[in-house]
Parts: structure tokens; sequence; C-alpha cells
């Protein structure tokens, strides 16, 4: 019956000349990419019997690099990020552990390739648990790229060049962001991206991170934590939207645990001089502020500079989906809709939303509420907590300091902060500046925290309980009034 | 050239077998010892074997099936049991694809689906 249907519907436009709308669909729902929005959708789509397809396909990296069904968290970003972090402070561990009494011969050495494995192996485990879920629970899955070509209309391309055509009554744009280029010569034929670092075969080496994002500075911080040699060439400042008092104690700590800064250059010309896994390469590099230029030799260049969304070849001028010709993001209203009313988005694509899996996933559950379970919940977008995994990790909910005083004055908020030195770090003789935390408050209201930053270990666990603190409304009394914890970092 | 089937039984010998084969897909049914009569103390591999054995013909050629039998019932409840340690097993009937994270567990394995998937997965 199916192919039949699709058979007819097919002869139907041939025939007519034009793409007809067609009104019995093959899906209830098709929803264009396999990332952390797509998935949460899909399935919870299933969970109310709707005929549901999901399309994913990776565009390989200019490298040749691709991965499978998850998106960018599993894949390549969170997951495999933290699994890195993680073994660097692995290895700050067993230095501390020195001086809590463990023996060990003098050098320690880490394997590229061993952590490379085991990171590529669980992110393997992940990528078919996917695959069973979404079998499971009926949702189809094809390996394929997915366009539109006309109303309700998409063509899935796999990857031997297969067209196929499927219709649905509603679709759902997910389709996340992938790495920008920097456009100078040599940057697709010899730098990485995030999208190649965490597979890549072989130790990279001496670094020259580009970039000054929390993807540079992550990936940065946890190349150094393993031993090697990092530079980081930074065109401005550090993690622009992010308070930028912190950001700047964030930079202070990395060089100070040998991470090298280019302040104010940019890359102009990338050169191979040796090639090899890895090779050398030499960068030319131009001041933003006169004319000088620098050259540099590192084994591997990583761009970090910011990532674009993948909205500009999925045929959304063929539907009519307005997107954001300069920034390629789409914006929608409050329940997720493009101004084409049954085309939907989520993730990172979206204009002025937060670009995290969580937001991603949560939009596309509650979205999904909507259309299939009559729920009229919306995503809340406000006070949503993040961290970053440098090698000081830095958590934060709410307003910056810098937006906070924009939005309600400086004379109405008042900022309480404090260093602290974890006890953990005593013995070792680790610093005792470094670890601070604020809350901004807001005097009009009660002195409500409008904003919650903690740079310091395990700042992700410690900034959880508070965002949900503050999405209760929390004030500065409330919170002075709730005994710490001791001897803990958060009890601060 | 299709594929082929080896019957083994033990840690040892799984292993052996597959080492030998290496460089080929090699998929592995792990399921419980079987009695004089043929029949396993494992019911769900009972149930299972059959629906993976429909299935053979999926595999891509020079595929290697080996039919594994673990051992035991009282072997296999012990947890340093060498399948439990080494190959990271969690239960019987398993369903894996050797040297990749893909594998099927337990009632996983009765799915005509699931089963399919795993052995036609790129």
């Amino acid at each position: 019956v199916q192919a039949h249907k699709e058979g007819s519907l097919r002869k139907q436009r041939e025939m007519n000349g034009h793409t007809a709308v067609p009104h019995s669909y093959d899906y209830d729902l098709i929803v264009i990419g396999g990332g952390s929005g797509g998935l949460a959708a899909a399935k919870e789509a299933a969970k109310y019997e709707k005929k549901v397809m999901v399309l994913d396909f990776v565009t390989p990296t200019p490298l040749g690099n691709s991965w499978g069904l998850g998106g960018t968290c599993v894949n390549v970003g969170c997951i495999p990020k933290k699994l890195m972090h993680q073994a660097a402070l692995l290895g700050q561990a067993l230095q501390d552990s020195r001086k809590f009494g463990w023996q060990f011969p003098e050098e320690v050495k880490h394997n590229w390739m061993t952590m490379t494995e085991s990171v590529q192996n669980y992110i393997g485990s992940l990528n078919w648990g996917y695959r069973v879920a979404l079998r499971e629970k009926k949702v189809t899955y094809e390996n394929a790229y997915g366009e539109f070509v006309g109303p309700h209309t998409v063509k899935a391309t796999n990857k031997r060049g297969v067209e196929k055509l499927y219709t649905a009554e509603r679709f759902l744009i997910a389709t996340g962001e992938r790495p920008r280029y920097l456009g100078i010569p040599g940057d697709k034929e010899y730098c990485i991206s995030s999208d190649d670092l965490f597979s890549l075969p072989y130790c990279p080496g001496k670094t020259l991170v580009v970039g000054a994002s929390y993807v540079a500075l992550e990936c940065a911080g946890f190349l150094a934590g393993i031993g090697l040699d990092v530079t980081i060439m930074v065109r401005s400042i550090l993690l622009r939207g992010f308070d930028q008092d912190i950001a700047n104690k964030i930079g202070e700590y990395m060089e100070e645990h040998g991470i090298n800064f280019i302040r104010e250059f940019v890359p102009i010309k990338v050169e191979q001089i040796k090639e090899g896994t890895p090779g050398i390469l030499k960068v030319t590099s131009k001041s933003t502020k006169g004319n000088e230029i620098i050259e540099g030799e590192y084994n591997t260049v990583l761009l970090a500079i910011g990532r674009d969304a993948c909205t500009r070849k999925i045929g959304l001028d063929k539907v009519g989906v307005i997107i954001n010709e300069k920034t390629g993001k789409i914006p929608v209203n409050d329940k997720e809709q493009t101004n084409v009313p049954y085309i939907y988005a989520i993730g990172d694509i979206l204009q002025d939303k937060l670009e995290l899996t969580p937001v991603a996933i949560q939009a596309g559950r509650l979205l999904v509420r909507r259309l299939y379970a009559g729920a009229t919940t919306k995503c809340d977008y406000v006070n949503v907590p993040t961290t970053v995994f440098t090698p000081l990790e830095y958590g934060a909910c709410g307003y910056s300091e810098e937006a906070a005083v924009e939005k309600f004055g400086e004379e109405n908020i008042e900022v309480y902060h404090s260093h602290f030195w974890p006890l953990e770090w005593t013995v070792p003789s680790r610093d005792n500046n470094k670890c601070y935390a604020k809350i901004i408050c807001n005097i009009q209201d009660s002195e409500r925290v409008i904003g919650f930053h903690v740079l310091g270990p395990n700042a992700g666990e410690v900034t959880q309980g508070f965002a949900a603190a503050m999405k209760c409304g929390i004030t500065k009394e409330q919170l002075d009034s709730t005994i710490g914890i001791h001897p803990v970092c958060a009890e601060v | 050239m299709g594929w082929e089937e080896k019957q083994v039984r033990g840690y040892p010998e799984f292993v052996q077998t597959a080492q030998h084969y290496h460089g080929r897909p090699i998929f592995a049914l792990f399921c419980g010892d079987k009695d004089a009569e043929g029949k396993s103390w494992c019911p769900d591999c009972v149930t299972a074997e059959p629906v993976v054995r429909k299935e053979l013909h999926n595999m891509p050629d020079e595929s290697v099936f080996i039919y594994c039998l673990v051992g035991d019932r009282a072997y296999w409840k012990d947890p340093n049991n060498e399948f439990r340690k080494n190959l990271k097993l969690t239960g019987v009937p398993t369903l894996l694809k050797y040297g990749t994270p893909q594998k099927l567990v337990e009632e996983e394995c009765f799915k005509v689906e699931l089963v399919r998937m795993l052995f036609t997965e790129d």
C-alpha cells in the first residue's frame, strides 16, 4: 500500500508538471536531524503512536571524517569533550596524589590512542543504542540527507546517492551546526576542527588552537592537561557572551598553568612544512591592531572560531521558511514554529536561543506533547544553567554581571562574591585564590538571585541545584538562611 | 563466498576462533549449555536461537558466525567468569558483532527487526 501510494503520488506530480500537495501523507512527522533535539522529539512522538521518520546524515569534514547517529553532543561535542576533560583532570589528580601519600615512579605518561579508542568505543555504543531505541519504538530511521523539495515533501539522499521522496503532515528541523572555517589558504586542507579532534588517529602534538569560544578553551584545556604544548590564538576577547570578569579569571588560570596565549592576532595562512601524523604546519598571523606579522610552527592547528547553522542547503526556500540571511538561524515563535505553520525547528539552529543539548531536548519533548498530547507547556528558556569545562570549571545560571547592569541598572543590583580554597587543594598546595563564586541580586525584587557564577572544581554539579533554586525565585536572604554543607565548595 | 558457522564451547575456544578469523566480519551468539536432549538451561536462549538462525543469510559475505556455549548455569552466574570480565557480557543470550560496541542482549535477540539490523548495519 505504501509503495503504491508513493508511486501514485509521484506519478501525479510528474503528470501535472509541478509538485502537487499530497493530502494523505507518508508520515505524521519527519524529523530532519538525528541529534539531541531531533531524537528526543522523535521518541516522544512515537509514544503517542505517531508515524515518525528521522533523517540523519553527517556530511564528512574537509578531512573526510564522519560519525554515527546521535548528533553533535554525542559524537563530537559534550560527551567526548567531558571524557577528555576528565582524562586531563585525572592527570592532575595523579600529581596531587603524591602529596596524599601515593607512591609511583617519577614520570607518568599519557597515551592518546588509548584514550581516544575508549572514548570512541563508548560513543559507538551510544550510536548503536539510539539505533536500537528507534527501532524498538518503531521510528523509521534513514541515514540520508534530507531537504525540502516542495510543500510537505522532502527528498532523502543516502551516501550512495540514492534519492527517495517522503511526505509528512508536519516537519521538525533539527539540523544543528558545523564548525566554521577561516576562509584562508590552507584552512580546509591542513586544519582540524572539533569534528575531527575527538577521533584523531594520532596524537595532535604541539597544537595551536584558534578561537576564544568555550570550545576553543575547553579543547586547549584538556590538550594541555594531557601534557601537550598548547597555544591559543585569540582575536579579541575570551568567551564572548559570558561574564567577562569570570572569563578573564579563566584565561589567567590557563595561562598560569602552561597554556600560551597569543592575543589580538588572526591567522592569514597555513602551510604544510612536513607531511605526517602529525606533520608540521607553519601558521602566519597578522595583528588586529597593526601590520605586525608573526609565524609559528605546530603539529596541529585546531579551528574553534564558531559554528554555522545547517540551514542553507536543505531547501527551505522551496517551502518558504524564513531564515536570518546573515546568521543562517531560524526565527521561531514561542511554540518553536517557523513562519510556515507545519514546519517547526529546535536546537542550535534557533535564533536567539541557548545552544545547549538539554534545551533542545526539552524544547523537542514539549513541542511534541503540545502537538499530539494536548499539552500547553512551552519551553522555558530563562535561567538555564550551563557549565564550561575549562581546566578551572565555570558554572553559571542567569545574568552575567554586564547583562544585569544593562538590564536593571548598576544601582539596582548587588553583587556578592567570594574567593574560596577547596579543601582538596590545600594539601597538594594548589592555588589558594583562584576559585571564586558570585551571585547577582536584584535589589528592587527582594534581592532575588538573578545571576549565579561559580569557578572551581565540579562547577557543573554545584550549579545544577542552584539553578533549581533560582527557578523557584530564591532571594539572598533565603540563600543566607540555608545552612551550608561542610567541607564542600558549594557551601560558600 | 557467503558465510560460515563455527561452534565453540567456553571462553578460550571462543577467543582462539575469533582470532583465527581476524579481518572478516564476526558475529557471535552466546547461549547457555545444552543438555543431553539439546535443550539449554537458559529459556531465553531457546527462544532466541531460531530467530537468529533465520536471519543469518543477511550477514555480509565472508562473515563468520560463532555459536558459543558459555558453560553451565553455575559458571554463568559467577560474576567473575571470563565472558563477563573480558567480553563485558551482561546476559545470555547475547548476539554481538565482534570488535564493535554493537550488541543485542536477552529479549532484544527475539526481535527479528533488531537482529536483522545488527547483521546488516554499516
